[in-house]
């Protein structure tokens, strides 16, 4: 379970690859085969026979803020949910199993940012039922079948933990959309692969039926060691490189233009405004958003970019020194 | 730039069931959390864009429903819509008999006289109520002048295991949804009716009654337009001072029920009517936790047995069958719940009891029982 200490280099790339992957699959996606009844009929034989594996490791956590849901991950106990479960580290939680026998467990550290966190059961020497956690996060892709656990609505003997099978939406960087519906109750509940490894964990949805939202294992795998000593991750993104504060897109004539400039950012301050081209970084020539993306992070906090833009027009070049990304100032 | 910023609402979905009070947790994390999204959203901007599944690839998309399309004549095809005479949808029915007869949620329709059926072959016809069952909230209707009609074929529930996929309909019966059984199967006690107010004795100028000091989200006082510091009066036809009255007045009713009820707002009597709903319901969303329910069932509990599914329905396909892969009924959909909730009657709980009450219907000859 311990994380190696070049992780966050290597989740970058991995994601970067499946994003190549993605690409080179994007011909193929059109013909996706009309589902047949045999094809429902396996996925609905595969979930049976994992859910009286991966079901005993769930668990439903009463907080003073309400109920919600858990998973647990090793025999020694220790838990997976949501951040805004517990809140903050240190706090004890009221933990009941399937059968409906009640434990406590403690709050470690979370991650606000992408509203990851993790707990201990207070018995340590106990085995407890547990799942395994997906360390592959790229293969999670748009189009795979899922399944979710979860006690929405809170804890209720008589009906048991509620079961929803569907598919994965998308893939951004910390979180998982699917169309597993969820609801009050859900959060911090695990979302399934078919090998019955934990991809998810159930944190917050919109409006439609299938805008639900998971966290990742990303950033429990980025900032596993950080949680474990209770820390409180309040920074998306540290050791991704040094902050500009732009958002990019590929405009209709294939540049690279800036969508958006953050408030405050070293970005803004340099000047550089919504509608401007980026032409090059450090006199590297700019094509696309990916090399963009890759060069910033390549920079430290600190560290000074030379940005060649074209606004209105005109060619200007700039020089924007990178900073530490802000806290987050809604605490 | 994403769905994200598109959406009205979001909601962190740690939710405090019954109590409610907790509901503050929740909405500061709704703020906390649409921040982080549009975070998210920069980041995922600043790579290379994601592919997002098309909705036809979805679970309830075209291509995945493909899947069901055999089943047509055992599902959509028994399936029949009720509605209003202007030909506003109310609920959804199951074809029992080829001579006109189908099954519906009761409390969907109190009166059978306002409402007509519409088959899939487009054909419509009054209906006539033959039996209604409160307990099951059933009522057997026939549909007057019709015959030939493609009833249901029945299977039994009492197999089905979590996690098998269920089949069923939407859009009046247009339409075939895929879910599965998503969680045990079991009785499912009442609580009464409600109307979704807070209430207070003391009333300005000594008027006897009592005063609304709070209404819930999407309640049924809501609905009818009742406003906080409304005096109510008079509760169908009986005068109140008491909150306690109250209460038991409207809670011994059933979800779906009308009832009158009058009241003072700014020294001006008025009355109004409200369509009761389960007290359940009511207190869970007071706050509108479930905001993002599609809709739920005015009755959502009292059931003496349900099949719970998570077929994405809304409440006006209640009353329609709930087959298996093999097109066999094995329930009909009763109530929905709450955004991941549907619950089903099992063919056992009804069928044999619906069976005598058409019987009772066909012998003696209809002459006699016609209006």
């Amino acid at each position: 379970m311990q994380t190696r200490p070049s992780f966050r280099l290597i989740l970058i790339s991995i994601l970067l690859a499946g994003q190549v992957r993605g690409e080179e699959q994007r011909p193929r996606a059109p013909k996706a085969p009309q589902t047949d009844l045999a094809t429902l009929r396996r996925i609905q034989t595969d979930v049976q026979k994992l859910l009286p594996q991966v079901r005993p490791a769930l668990v439903a956590i009463q907080t003073g803020g309400g109920t919600a849901s858990g998973v647990i991950i090793s025999a020694d106990g220790l838990l997976l949910t949501a951040a805004h479960v517990p809140g903050d580290p240190g706090k004890d939680m009221r933990v009941i199993l399937e059968d409906g026998s009640v434990t406590t467990a403690k709050s470690l550290g979370l991650d606000k940012t992408t509203d990851a966190a993790l707990a201990q059961l207070k018995q340590r020497e106990k085995p407890w039922p547990f799942v395994k956690l997906s360390r592959e996060v790229i293969k999670a892709q748009p189009g795979e079948w899922c399944f979710a656990l979860g006690h929405p609505g809170g804890f209720d003997k008589s009906r048991g933990p509620v079961l929803r099978v569907g598919k994965i939406i998308k893939q951004t960087a910390n979180s998982l959309h699917t169309d597993c519906v969820l609801m009050g109750g859900d959060s911090g509940g695990p979302l399934f692969n078919f090998t019955g490894e934990v991809i998810g964990i159930h944190s917050q949805i919109w409006e439609n039926r299938d805008q639900n939202v998971h966290v990742s294992m990303a950033p429990f795998l980025r900032s596993w060691e950080a949680m474990q000593k209770s820390q409180v991750i309040k920074i998306w993104g540290v050791g991704a490189g040094g902050y500009l504060g732009v958002a990019t897109v590929m405009s209709d004539d294939v540049e690279l233009e800036v969508a958006d400039v953050i408030d405050d950012s070293p970005a803004q301050k340099a000047g550089v405004r919504a509608g401007d081209v980026i032409l090059s970084v450090n006199d590297d020539a700019m094509t696309d958003q990916q090399q963009f993306t890759a060069t910033v992070r390549s920079k430290a906090a600190g560290d000074t970019l030379k940005i060649k833009l074209r606004s209105g027009g005109k060619e200007r070049e700039l020089a924007v020194k990178l900073a530490q990304k802000p806290q987050e100032d809604s605490e | 730039m994403t769905s994200a910023e598109t959406c009205a609402r979001a909601s962190g979905i740690s939710n405090a069931s019954l109590e409610l009070r907790h509901s503050f947790t929740l909405r500061k994390f709704v703020i906390r959390h649409s921040a982080v999204l549009l975070l998210s959203s920069f980041f995922a901007l600043a790579d290379t864009p994601l592919p997002t599944l098309p909705p036809e690839q979805r679970t309830n998309g075209k291509q995945t429903l493909s899947a069901v399309s055999p089943l047509k004549p055992l599902t959509l095809d028994c399936t029949a819509r009720i509605e209003s005479v202007l030909g506003r949808p109310i609920c959804t029915a199951t074809i029992v008999g080829a001579d006109g007869y189908v099954l519906t949620k009761a409390s969907e329709v109190p009166d059978l006289d306002k409402a007509r059926v519409r088959f899939a072959d487009d054909r419509t016809a009054a209906l006539r109520e033959v039996h209604r069952e409160a307990r099951l909230d059933l009522v057997l209707a026939q549909a007057v002048g019709i015959t030939g009609l493609p009833a249901v074929s029945l299977g039994a529930s009492k197999p089905l295991t979590l996690g098998q996929w269920l089949c069923s309909t939407t859009d009046a019966g247009k339409e075939p949804r895929i879910g599965i059984v998503s969680a045990a199967r079991r009785a499912i006690p009442g609580t009464g009716a409600a109307l979704g107010i807070r209430m207070d004795e003391k009333t300005p100028k000594e008027v006897k009654g009592v005063r609304i000091i709070g209404i819930a989200s999407e309640s049924p006082a809501e609905i009818a337009g009742l406003q906080e510091n409304d005096v109510l009066l008079n509760i169908a036809g009986e005068a109140v001072a008491q909150y306690r009255r109250v209460h038991e007045l409207v809670n011994k009713r059933q979800p779906g029920e009308v009832i009158e009820v009058r009241y003072l707002r700014k020294d001006k009597e008025e009355t109004c009517r409200v369509r009761l709903a389960s007290r359940t319901k009511v207190l869970q969303n007071w706050e509108g936790e479930d905001f993002a329910n599609g809709g739920i069932s005015l009755r959502s509990d009292n059931f003496p047995e349900v099949l719970q599914h998570d077929i994405p329905l809304y409440p006006s396909d209640m009353g329609g069958p709930v087959t298996t892969l093999e097109g066999k009924v094995v329930g009909l959909n009763i109530a929905r719940v709450d955004r991941v909730t549907t619950f089903a009657l099992p063919v056992e709980a009804f069928w044999t009891e619906a069976q005598q009450w058409i019987k009772a219907d066909r012998h003696p000859p209809k002459a006699v029982l016609v209006k």
